[in-house]
């Protein structure tokens, strides 16, 4: 809750790679086929000062398939129900822009994209809107405010693979460079697979596979129980 | 004009301060590990993060590479969250490129590129929040990077920005007192031999009331010189000391 401007912000840190997330509230007209949903639309930024690899410029391939794997995440996780960001069917619903920059690249990118956007969303704080039946118009009350309900909490767990025969949890820039392959799992917290994504790279057995995912299950509740620390420690605001 | 009243009658401004008064100034260095020197500044609300990459050598096109100094690269952005309403493009619009090219041209008076010759030094700034006096926050936020890229300048460069109500100049502007439309005034200065890196003043203001305003804008960037020089100082410390 670092950022007044926002709605919701958040800033991780996972050993020297610096991520921050912040959530604006807009409100817009609800798509077409499905009238009682508003949506949620994440943006992933990795500019050119977080590393040299970097160029500025227009998002590159990194930065474009971090945003898609957020979009998915945040669509099979149900972390948020689209319903509750309805405000009048049909005609009003909140759109959530999540935008997520990174400020120093130090390798699982994906992992700390994921804490950021969950502890921002458990930051933010909708203004009640009501809609005047006659005028058509909104009227937004910033006095009260509501927080998100959040009904899961997906977190990732990303893992470096090296020919088969090793596997490291949590990698940074140098070793993601010499890996032959990277493996993220997210998982909720009944313990269900919420993504795996597994972009090429070396082929890993089965029982590897399995391996992974249920240290990313214990992984889970470590962060589950800082992340309701950190939120509890800023509550009387 | 509006109700809102930049100085009430007993000298207050909006945000209960004097007319001479800066914000609380908040500053770190080092805080990233992967850029040669880094720096985050908070002046008020508005906060600012600086990186610099260098002196390496010239990246893209050789051919742009100075013989006898080095280039000194800037770019600065906006988060699409720092401002009230939603920023679309962060970079690449017009105040943003004109903000790069002031803060270049800062900077190259105040390096000394010539130790440098044929290298280039990157200068990133981006901006968390703002809420008024952004190119100042990024010229003292980049002037702490750069000292801790360890890069020599010539002296701290130090930036103010300063507005004027009433027959009274206003140092360190708000969002709300930029708004408002009144003449403002940013200033880089050099604070050891007081030479003007930069000065830039928009809306109409009266001749006489120039000395004033630029008077103010001095006062308060030799304000925020001691303070970033006492950040300097304890980070120095903090290090060697380890």
């Amino acid at each position: 809750g670092s950022i007044t401007t926002a709605d919701g912000s958040a800033l991780v840190k996972l050993g020297n790679t610096t991520v921050i997330c912040g959530v604006r509230a807009e409100l817009a007209a609800p798509p077409v086929d499905s009238p009682n949903k508003g949506y949620i639309v994440p943006n992933v930024e990795l500019p050119s000062l977080c590393s040299t690899r970097f160029r500025p410029g227009p998002p590159g391939e990194e930065a474009q398939a971090a945003s898609q794997f957020i979009a998915d995440v945040i669509e099979n996780s149900q972390i948020i129900e689209k319903e509750d960001l309805c405000i009048a069917n049909g005609k009003l619903a909140w759109v959530l822009y999540c935008d997520i920059i990174c400020l120093d690249y130090d390798g699982n990118i994906l992992d700390a994209s994921t804490f950021a956007l969950l502890a921002a969303l458990k930051n933010v704080q909708l203004p009640a809107v009501t809609v005047n039946e006659e005028t058509g118009l909104s009227e937004v009350n910033l006095k009260q405010k509501n927080p998100l309900i959040i009904r899961k909490h997906p977190v990732a767990t990303s893992f470096a693979i090296f020919d088969d025969t090793l596997l490291i949890v949590d990698p940074t820039a140098e070793e993601e460079d010499l890996a032959t392959g990277t493996v993220t799992v997210v998982t909720d917290e009944e313990g269900r697979l919420c993504s795996v994504h597994k972009p090429g790279g070396s082929p890993l057995t089965g029982a590897k596979l399995q391996d992974c995912i249920t240290r990313a299950v214990t992984r889970h509740k470590e962060v589950k129980k800082l992340i309701d620390k950190v939120i509890k420690s800023i509550q009387p605001k | 004009m509006a109700a809102l009243e930049l100085l009430s009658d007993e000298g207050y401004r909006v945000d209960g301060r004097r007319a001479a008064e800066l914000r609380k100034v908040r500053a770190r260095m080092g805080v990233f590990a992967q850029a040669d020197g880094s720096a985050y500044i908070e002046q008020g609300n508005t906060k600012a993060l600086a990186v610099v990459y260098g002196p390496h050598e010239m990246r893209g096109s050789r051919s742009k590479a100075l013989h006898d100094r080095a280039l000194v690269n800037c770019q600065y952005s906006m988060a699409t969250f720092s401002t009230s309403e939603r920023k679309r493009r962060p970079h690449g619009d017009r105040k943003s490129s004109e903000m790069t090219l002031h803060l270049k041209q800062t900077f190259e008076a105040a390096i000394l590129t010539q130790l440098y010759p044929r290298s280039q030094i990157d200068i990133y700034v981006q901006i968390l929040q703002a809420d008024g006096g952004n190119y100042c926050a990024c010229v003292n936020a980049a002037t702490l990077a750069v000292i801790d890229a360890g890069i020599p300048m010539r002296d701290y460069v130090c930036a103010s920005s300063a507005g004027f109500v009433e027959d009274t100049p206003l140092a360190d502007l708000s969002y709300v007192e930029e708004a408002a439309g009144g003449p403002q005034v940013a200033l880089a200065l050099l604070p050891a031999s007081e030479h003007i890196a930069l000065l830039e003043m928009n809306a109409r203001l009266h001749e006489d009331r120039l000395e004033e305003v630029i008077e103010a804008a001095s006062r308060a960037c030799k304000a925020v010189h001691a303070v970033l020089d006492r950040v300097v100082r304890d980070h120095v410390q903090e290090a060697t000391a380890l």
